[in-house]
């Protein structure tokens, strides 16, 4: 008996680690998973996996700003699934570094159209099928950095800090539909993207680690594992919380 | 397969409400109990429910406060069971309502003395045995009312600040020891202690009005549920959290 028994689920940046590590979670626990990715071979790796493992999936390239893509995605995942009820709001891009005086507004709007409206965009198709089916829980991904700053990130940053209260705007919207929503705050884990500014991990760990009185990386599965928490009926009383898994980093 | 299989778990207040379900969970999932509180019958049923459930529990009657006795409750579970690993810290009580300015000293410190202090005295005396075992989790019970105020709770909304900030100096100090450390903040539960301070739960759900998205009142088991996924290995990257289970109440 999995956790997610009869849920249909709609991961976006389900090729990615963290959405990807859920989706698999998800799947695992027997929840139906939608894995939406704007990248088709990865999203489909994604799938074969939950496949490959005795769960139940399906792909869609979709890119999460297209609002027109996205409101026939999110159907089309409650036609086939005959409901949803449970969305992971992951996808998010970052910028080069840049301070807010040297950054081109094109490279603003960009992280925001995917990280903060992109968010908006599915959970506004999502909900009509969320009261459909009598409530849901929508699981999105904000950041440590949506609580602390770091050097020359200003669009990731607001776009995490949006995330924050965008998310008590729905847990509190829709309350009385049984719609919860939580955000969870990651350290730094351990994917690829961590590469994009550093050449190599080892090099991201030096640097990191210290930063995480736990010691490590955190794992995508560490992400996983706090998502099918707020996924589950276990957090029936969680919503519009901020739910940190950071090893410490913010503890400190 | 139970979620805390091969864990010994030391719960205070377990005759209480919140600490009772986390207690009869964490036996429910494997983990043997000792079940701790000042209230000798209290902890006497909280441990035969466990063992007439087909779990295994000790009781022992204990004040917080008292390190002597805090300390020999945590010898005679290691010398039980073998070691302690899981640490719910829940015991507490709150003031008679009083302004600052009107509340005798003697009351302020009796509640910093149970809240604060007596997490501290059971901090310091399950730690050294988590370190022999190898590692731990430490789960102390904060509130809402140590994010947010209270009217004419000063020493409540003063312990359980500190109970956050004191979970996440353990979270940074013993990190090194595989010791996690997190806190959960309840919302207004329906508790004995929650009616015994007012006339009904409709004049509580009433008097926190638009505050309870969820129109109702959070229930023991669902702080007991996030205390099983804190326990859990599957929280292993979760360490200084504050984990706020209160149906949107602050996030409002």
């Amino acid at each position: 008996m999995g956790m997610l028994d009869g849920k249909a689920a709609l991961v976006t940046a389900a090729g990615g680690g963290i959405a990807g590590a859920i989706a698999r979670r998800f799947g695992a626990e027997g929840a139906a998973v939608c894995c939406v990715d704007v990248n088709e071979e990865t999203v489909a790796k994604t799938v074969a996996d939950i496949e490959a493992a005795g769960g139940k999936a399906i792909a869609r390239v979709c890119n999460v700003a297209d609002e027109a893509a996205v409101k026939a995605c999110v159907d089309e995942t409650a036609t086939i699934f005959g409901k949803l009820d449970v969305v992971v709001n992951a996808a998010a891009a970052s910028e080069p570094l840049h301070t807010v005086a040297n950054m081109p507004l094109e490279v603003w709007q960009e992280v925001l159209d995917v990280n903060l409206t992109g968010m908006f965009l599915v959970s506004k198709h999502a909900i009509p099928h969320m009261q459909a089916a009598g409530g849901g829980q929508f699981i999105n991904i904000s950041s440590t950095f949506g609580h602390i700053a770091w050097p020359q990130r200003p669009a990731y940053m607001a776009t995490k800090g949006a995330v924050r209260q965008l998310t008590r705007s729905i847990a509190l919207d829709f309350a009385p539909d049984n719609i919860r929503a939580n955000s969870i705050l990651p350290g730094a884990i351990e994917t690829n993207r961590l590469l994009a500014r550093t050449p190599t991990m080892e090099q991201v760990r030096a640097k990191m680690v210290p930063l995480h009185p736990i010691g490590r990386l955190g794992q995508p599965e560490d992400i996983a594992n706090a998502a099918a928490f707020l996924a589950s009926d276990q957090s029936s009383f969680m919503t519009g919380s901020d739910v940190f898994v950071d090893g410490g980093f913010t503890a400190v | 397969m139970g979620r805390l299989e091969g864990k010994v778990a030391f719960i205070t207040a377990s005759g209480g409400a919140i600490a009772g379900a986390t207690a009869r969970l964490f036996g429910a999932e494997g983990a043997a109990v000792c079940c701790v509180d000042i209230v000798e019958e209290n902890v006497n049923q909280a441990a035969a429910d466990i063992n007439d459930a087909g779990g295994k529990a000790i009781a022992i009657t204990c004040d917080v406060t008292d390190d002597d006795a805090v300390r020999a409750a945590v010898d005679k579970t290691v010398a039980e069971f073998g070691k302690v690993d899981v640490c719910f810290n829940a015991a507490a009580y709150s003031e008679k309502r009083h302004r600052l300015a009107d509340m005798p000293l003697d009351m302020w410190k009796s509640v910093i003395d149970v809240n604060l202090t007596g997490m501290f005295i059971v901090a310091r005396h399950v730690i050294p045995q988590m370190q022999a075992a190898g590692g731990g989790s430490i789960i102390n019970v904060s509130s809402i009312y140590g994010v947010v105020g209270a009217k004419e709770r000063p020493a409540y909304c003063a312990a359980k600040g500190g109970v956050r900030m004191l979970s996440k100096s353990i979270a940074v100090d013993y990190a090194v020891d595989n010791i996690r450390a997190n806190s959960i903040m309840p919302g207004p539960i329906e508790t004995p202690r929650l009616l015994a301070r007012n006339p009904s739960i409709e004049a509580v759900i009433e008097r926190h009005g638009p505050r309870l998205h969820q129109k109702r009142l959070g229930k023991p088991e669902e702080i007991a549920q996030t205390a099983l996924f804190l326990a859990s290995d599957d929280a292993s990257f979760t360490s200084g959290a504050d984990m706020i289970v209160d149906g949107a109440y602050t996030a409002f």
